[in-house]
């Protein structure tokens, strides 16, 4: 019997396919970081960005995507490589920390496309003239080096 | 002895799993999942219920599918041609659209779908993953034979050869 649905095994979780983390620039704004694994991409539309409690959706500018013209929904930007966000805050939180919601859809080139995908990670806002914080991953990437 | 006719019987279900009524059974689904799917029942689009089981004894081809998904879309004019071929000789086609009902509408009217679309939420990707899709992507195409036995799962585009080869050793 074949395994997995004839899955390529190759095929990423989207979790590791669109590697998403987060820092704080400073006590105003986050940084959210998209790394999107080559041979995929992300749709530009489909990204949004929220602070969980409230789940408000955070005011982005999201950088311009690859415009690909598709049949049935016109024009469709997408992301592929990195893919960076500046997020003001919407309420000071200097010295606290934020646990940033990230919702984002994308497709593998191999031919599938994944659900919306949440992922989440908290971050430490620094005092005001302080910052950048570290990088904080959604999913580590050292726990999936030898999966 | 006892061990012996345990054996036995392991083989045995080894066997038909692998074999259904001649047609290689390639899924990895369990018994459960496969039942799960076969009495499933959703809204199509226009919110009225549909159940998978008032077509058996056909061979169900069940798509999932979305129309935000572009390698889904793709395929679907294959599906269309399938159905119109092979409907009469007891083909079935079944898509579960993971969407919303007026975009799926909209989008079975633009390409002229001849087969029901359904309107499956978080619940029916949590069934395919059941049925072998691990990852809940799109799409994922689940062929059912006469008897309502799944006899295989394809994640990703089931190619025009593949899916004629498919039907016709069912039909």
């Amino acid at each position: 019997m074949a395994a997995g649905a004839h899955a390529d095994p190759k095929l990423l979780p989207p979790e590791q396919a669109f590697h998403f983390s987060a820092r704080a620039l400073d006590d105003k704004t986050l940084e959210a970081r998209f790394e999107v694994t080559d041979g995929y991409y992300l749709y530009r539309e489909k990204l949004k960005f929220a602070l969980d409690p409230g789940m408000a959706e955070l005011a982005a500018t999201l950088p311009v995507g690859k415009v690909k013209e598709d049949q049935f929904f016109g024009k469709v930007e997408t992301y592929r490589g990195d893919v960076v966000v500046r997020l003001p805050l919407p309420a000071p939180a200097a010295g606290k920390s934020v646990v940033l919601v990230a919702d984002s859809q994308g497709c593998a080139d191999a031919g599938v496309c994944y659900p919306l995908t949440r992922q989440k990670v908290t971050v430490a806002v620094p005092e005001p003239g302080k910052g950048p914080g570290p990088v904080v991953e959604a999913v580590p990437r050292k726990k999936y080096w030898f999966n | 002895m006892r061990w012996t006719l345990l054996a036995a019987a392991a083989l045995i279900a080894v066997a038909a799993g692998v074999y259904v009524g001649g047609a290689r059974v390639d899924s990895t689904a369990s018994a459960e999942a496969n039942a799960a799917l076969v009495g499933l029942a959703l809204p199509d689009a226009s919110g009225k219920e549909q159940r998978l089981d008032q077509w058996r004894g056909k061979v169900l081809v069940v798509n999932f599918w979305a129309t935000w998904c572009a390698p889904c879309r793709e395929e679907m004019p294959e599906f269309i041609k399938a159905q119109a071929e092979y409907g009469p000789k007891g083909l079935q086609f079944v898509g579960i659209a993971v969407d919303q009902p007026n975009k799926i509408e909209e989008f079975a009217k633009e390409i002229g779908l001849n087969y029901p679309a359904l309107v499956g939420g978080f619940g029916a990707m949590e069934l395919s993953k059941t049925l072998g899709n691990n990852l809940m992507a799109l799409p994922f195409t689940v062929v059912v034979d006469r008897k309502g036995q799944i006899v295989h799962t394809q994640l990703g585009n089931l190619k025009p050869d593949k899916l004629r080869s498919l039907v016709t050793q069912l039909l």
